[in-house]
């Protein structure tokens, strides 16, 4: 039977054909179509125009507040730190102090406390056009340790700061006193850091509401930096627009920079290719493979400060032995895991990354079967001995699968009879039973959490500090002690020659296998200058010294 | 009518007491501490103590449950471990942004798959029920995650004709916030930049979304046409003279429609999970997302918010079903 169309069904086509065309006539439009040349917001002078904005994409799921007394996370540091400034910071390059707002200090003792003095630049101006004042930096220091969240131990346990011990002298003077037992070095490393900032108090103080003011910043700025809030989208972007008062003697080329939000690492590669973005963050191995032949984009690797370790819990047998860790410290192929990473990561086999006071460079270990399989013995570890080995799911920094370097270390100790069971947790869960000392072998990265050695030395080798040598039982008074006197130590010559002791100590006695130094590889459009990371350096992108062709 | 609706909404408090006693008891087991996986590997352990206190994790399972029953009685969803931000604002954020993809995968659906399902039952065995044919099949068989790349890879990284992830292009600024959904929003500003660009952006994502659920539904509808079309009533309308508009349109289709509608109710639900994926492939910022992040941290408040939101949205959803065939089928009416 033959059924005519009905006419009914001809109108339903016909608003079809209609949605569609609707949408390819939007479509087409849309990609390619110039950014609205002045939008809401838009600061004041040149105009917006996608020229000069800086389209930066990376995984930023982590950002969780824009107060800089409170972010700690590296999505929310990279816009805090350009838009809030510092007493004093290393830039780019420098291993030395530079004065940003202070435009000098000075260390000296006052019976058994330090005194830190400050002078502040005369010049410094908030973006408000208000200069910053001593009272700023006391209101913003206080604020920091009041508010108490997961930056504060930086200055209330590292620097060893009270509230009643800072003060302003006068408008333009800040004196900071710290007890004899804390080291002015590591204190004014930690003042480089987003949690010591400076924010404008005349701004924050009508505004602190009942949490002290976070929730007002994260949708205003106050700060003296390069750049000024516009808007914060959350789990999107994050959109910053050129402080048009900056005082800091440059004035930033590129007028608005979102940073965008973007998980997934072939979205953001198909963001670089495309122009969508001008640089993004994180490119995996894969991605290098693709992104190196295209004429329009250039790779910049950045070595981070992370160090990727495996460790055993000194309390445990078989590892409760110094002997049976240095067997295992001969027994891995260090060369395999550097081959694995596909240029992701320099060797580095002791607990103070490259670019660190007090780094030694020297990379003892190398694979020698013989040896490990002596120590072993010697240790009374008999072949066929099963220890567990715990590892996370997922990537580990550098690009590669934790279990794939699990793997490789497992082959290496397979061939002197030792099983490694590779057992595989979620990193929340592995991490619970590492801060229980629980796990008997596992791998783990550290990173610092100030730019100094004692940002790793303390974790690595202090067991009171409750931290990696506690998460592995390794109680040892010789590391313990040393860790203290270097962090203590104000000559920088002595105190690179007592880190080499201590750098030297662990590596020999410790419950570490150092394995390597991840890098970080960025994809940047060919027109974008300017482009540097460096992981010393809060923040380690500075933003304003970018430039678009 | 009026019962019906609140004996609905009476069952529906028993559905959330239920989900949130499970989620609730689900996130225990877990052998993981969510205040450590928010406060990182580096915190320290007199941190991660005070934050616990703050929180009231040091508490019996049995009090925190009751305190948080308390607060969510009140309408506080609580604070995510994560954000510390208010889950209800997270929600609130991020909710509309899956609703519009759902709909807009919906609106693929119902558009794409009645009218290919009722002109291929018309037309049976010619080349449009043929063609109507593989595209169930494909749409059936293509796994979502496969599709999205697919159609990116095409339309956007090839061809430049629609633009990549995200809701909006990020040099645009969202439209003032009404109801959330971008396009909407825009529309009602008459902000028409935003609109078409919003619009654009939805179109890869609803199709991904809504491709599987275009098969279901176009099969349904023809295979229900097919059904009717062969019915005594249908020869009868036609004996009667009846034109052909007036026996397919009254006769053939209101009937079929019953089937189609329950299928409906079903596959919104199937959408609202099936977003979780679509968004992640298109760095979309809805609530699939954001479940995704808060299970991998543990942050069971941020959790059970989600799963609330769900537990409501997909009842309410069937009930909405269940009156619409009142509408449609008196016998329901007096029943």
């Amino acid at each position: 039977m033959k059924v005519q169309q009905p006419q009914i069904f001809r109108r339903w086509m016909l608003g079809w054909v209609l949605v569609a065309l609707l949408v390819t006539a939007c479509a087409p439009a849309a990609p390619g179509a110039p950014a609205a040349p002045e939008q809401a917001g838009a600061p004041a002078g040149e105009a917006v125009t996608r020229a000069n904005t800086l389209i930066f994409a990376a995984d930023m799921t982590d950002i969780i507040t824009l107060d800089p007394a409170v972010a700690y996370e590296f999505g929310g540091i990279l816009p805090v730190g350009n838009m809030y400034e510092t007493l004093l910071s290393f830039p780019p390059g420098e291993t030395e102090l530079q004065p940003v707002l202070a435009e000098s200090w000075d260390v000296s003792q006052e019976g058994d406390m330090w005194k830190l003095t400050f002078r502040l630049n005369p010049n410094a101006k908030f973006a408000s056009g208000a200069p910053v004042t001593a009272e700023d930096v006391v209101f913003s220091w206080s604020r920091a340790i009041d508010i108490n969240k997961s930056p504060a131990f930086l200055l209330t346990d590292v620097c060893q700061m009270t509230k009643e011990n800072i003060r302003a002298v006068d408008a333009g003077t800040v004196e900071l006193r710290i007890p004899g037992e804390a080291s002015p070095s590591v204190c004014l490393s930690v003042l480089t850091f987003t949690v010591a900032a400076v924010v404008e108090k005349a701004a924050v103080e009508p505004n602190m509401g009942d949490d002290m003011g976070e929730s007002w910043l994260n949708d205003h700025s106050a700060g003296s930096g390069p750049y000024v809030l516009d808007r914060w989208d959350r789990n999107v972007s994050v959109t910053l627009n050129a402080n048009p008062n900056y005082w800091g003697g440059v004035t930033p080329a590129m007028k608005r920079v979102i940073l965008q939000n973007m998980p997934e690492a072939v979205n953001r590669q198909a963001a670089i290719e495309t122009g969508d973005a001008d640089i993004i963050q994180d490119v995996g191995p894969e991605q290098v493979a693709v992104l190196e032949g295209n004429p329009d984009i250039k790779l910049v690797k950045a070595l981070s400060t992370l160090l990727v370790y495996a460790a055993v819990n000194a309390s445990m047998p078989p590892f409760d032995n110094p002997d049976a860790r240095q067997a295992l410290r001969y027994a891995v192929n260090y060369d395999n895991i550097i081959t694995l990473l596909g240029g992701n990561g320099e060797l580095v086999q002791e607990i103070i990354p490259i670019g660190f006071l007090g780094h030694t460079g020297k990379n003892p270990f190398k694979q020698d079967l013989e040896k490990a399989k002596e120590l072993f013995a010697k240790a009374g570890v008999a072949e066929g001995t099963v220890i567990p080995f715990t590892v996370a799911t997922g990537t580990a920094p550098g690009g590669v699968e934790w279990a794939t370097i699990a793997a490789s270390i497992q082959a290496d100790l397979a061939q002197i009879g030792i099983d490694l069971e590779i057992q595989q947790l979620q990193q929340s869960e592995l991490l619970t039973k590492y801060r229980a000392q629980e796990l008997p072998m596992l791998l783990m990265n550290w990173g610092p959490d100030f730019p100094d050695p004692d940002g790793n030395a303390t974790p690595f080798a202090n067991y009171e500090a409750r931290s990696l040598a506690w998460r592995n039982s390794w109680n040892d008074p010789q590391a313990i002690e040393l860790s203290k006197q270097a962090a203590r130590e104000t000559d920088p010559a002595k105190r690179v020659e007592l880190y080499a002791q201590l750098v030297e100590y662990v590596q020999n006695n410790g419950p570490y296998v150092m394995l390597y130094q991840p890098t970080q590889i960025y994809a940047v459009r060919n027109n974008v200058e300017g482009f540097v990371y460096d992981p010393n350096d809060t923040p380690s992108i500075s933003l304003w010294l970018i430039t678009k062709q | 009518m009026t019962r019906f609706i609140l004996r609905r909404l009476g069952g529906l408090v028993f559905v959330l007491f239920g989900v949130s006693i499970m989620t609730f008891f689900l996130a225990q087991i877990v052998p993981a501490d969510p205040v450590a996986a928010a406060l990182g590997t580096n915190a320290r352990e007199a941190q991660i103590e005070a934050y616990r206190r703050q929180l009231g994790l040091d508490q019996p399972v049995v009090v925190q449950y009751v305190r948080y029953m308390g607060r969510l009685l009140q309408g506080d969803l609580g604070a995510s471990i994560r954000t510390r931000r208010p889950v209800a604002d997270d929600l609130r954020d991020f909710l509309p942004a899956t609703v519009e993809l759902t709909l807009a995968a919906m609106l693929v659906t119902i558009l794409v798959g009645i009218p290919l399902g009722v002109v291929a039952a018309l037309r049976r065995n010619t080349w449009i029920d043929a063609a109507a044919r593989i595209l169930a099949l494909i749409g059936g068989a293509m796994p979502i995650f496969y599709v999205g790349l697919l159609l990116l890879g095409v339309f956007y990284r090839q061809l430049r004709w629609l633009p990549g992830p995200g809701r909006l292009d990020s040099t645009l600024q969202p439209p003032t916030t009404l109801t959330g959904l971008y396009t909407v929003d825009a529309l009602l500003t008459g902000n028409w930049p935003v609109f078409t660009d919003a619009l654009a952006h939805l179109v890869l994502p609803a199709i991904t979304l809504g491709l599987y659920s275009t098969a279901v539904l176009l099969r349904m509808t023809r295979s229900s046409m097919l059904e009717m079309l062969g019915q005594d009533f249908v020869r009868t309308a036609r004996a009667k003279g009846l034109s052909q508009r007036l026996v397919i349109g009254r006769h053939v289709f209101k009937n079929a429609l019953p089937p189609i509608l329950t299928i409906l109710g079903v596959i919104f639900g199937s959408l609202l999970s099936g977003a979780v994926l679509t968004e992640t492939i298109f760095n979309w910022p809805g609530i699939g997302r954001y479940a995704t992040t808060s299970v991998t941290t543990l942050d069971y408040p941020a959790v059970m918010g989600v799963a609330l939101v769900a537990a409501v949205i997909y009842p309410l959803v069937n009930t909405l079903v269940d009156i619409g065939y009142s509408v449609i089928d008196p016998r329901v009416r007096t029943n």
